[in-house]
């Protein structure tokens, strides 16, 4: 069969690095902390402790930027693909505060002498993604000027969520420093 | 984990974010929660379009609603029914109203005044599915 032996070559043509397996163990375990998640109840829409973008952030400082953004975009759209929520107001909303926070995430890190810790990092990146998230809320879905009263109480929470998430991700760094990949 | 050991996790840079975020988020509180002044009435009623006032050119509106004409006055940036053919008057006593967001209305004239502070309503109000 010329069709299949054709398929077999492309495949073969396909082979998986180290940094793809990397990005497929990290992108599952994103994955799944962010389907578990999912089902914790919020007193106050929007209101989450946000550790999937933990594994966004150890990656981030274990292996850099661009497997950073591969980790965290697989996450989203996988996710919401298993959530049934894909190109829903959620996946929306979703998106965009992990591009938000992918790119402050990537300017804190091109920064001369890197200053930011993971808890700097992580306070940066749950800053941006909950602004994007109000953001995006109001453009697209809530065109009402009274959604931003809800934002003082957001990024309270995204402070008191990306300190202690900074503080788990320095423990887990410390506990991880022997690996020298994981 | 004791509290030294927690603080030096703290790069010096984390520790001016953190500080420097807390006083933004104080901040917030102030700008976001206190009440933004309206520059725009939107009236609506059945008997007529939607009547778009803007509250900086003082004048009496009368509109035409269920029961017959109700009256607002806009002044200095406010608005009030100063006559409705309803029995209570309840929309008659509500007085002066000046926050953008805020909505009152004459339930039996079926007519609702709404305040705003943007030149133009969006054509939704909320999308969620």
């Amino acid at each position: 069969m010329p069709l299949s032996s054709n398929i077999q070559k492309n495949l073969n043509r396909i082979s998986l690095g180290h940094k793809d397996q990397l990005i497929a163990g990290f992108a599952a375990l994103a994955i799944t902390i962010h389907l578990l998640e999912s089902t914790l109840p919020s007193p106050i829409p929007g209101i989450k402790p946000g550790l999937a973008n933990l594994v966004t952030l150890y990656v981030l400082i274990r292996h850099g930027w661009s497997l950073a953004l591969n980790v965290s975009l697989i996450r989203v759209i996988a996710a919401s693909l298993l959530l049934g929520s894909f190109l829903s107001p959620t996946f929306a909303m979703s998106l965009a505060g992990a591009v938000a926070s992918l790119a402050v995430l990537g300017l804190a890190w091109i920064c001369p002498g890197k200053p930011f810790g993971p808890i700097g990092l992580s306070i940066l990146a749950a800053m941006a993604h909950i602004s994007a998230q109000v953001i995006t809320a109001y453009l697209l879905f809530i065109p009402h000027a009274s959604l931003f009263t809800l934002l003082p109480i957001l990024l309270t929470a995204a402070l008191i969520s990306g300190t202690f998430g900074g503080i788990l991700v320095s423990k887990i760094l410390e506990r991880t420093h022997d690996l020298t990949d994981t | 984990m004791n509290h030294s050991g927690l603080a030096s996790l703290f790069t010096i840079a984390d520790k001016i974010l953190f500080f420097f975020s807390a006083a933004l988020i104080i901040a917030s509180y102030f700008y976001f929660w206190q009440s933004t002044p309206a520059h725009y009435a939107v009236v609506k009623s059945p008997q007529q379009n939607a009547l778009f006032i803007d509250l900086n050119d003082p004048k009496v509106h009368n509109v035409k609603g269920h029961l017959g004409i109700s009256t607002l006055k806009v002044h200095d940036g406010q608005i009030r029914f100063t006559a409705s053919p309803c029995k209570n008057k309840i929309c008659i006593q509500s007085g002066w109203h000046q926050h953008g967001g805020a909505i009152t209305a004459c339930l039996p004239n079926r007519i609702s005044v709404q305040l705003t502070s943007q030149s133009s309503t969006p054509g939704y109000d909320a999308i969620i599915f």
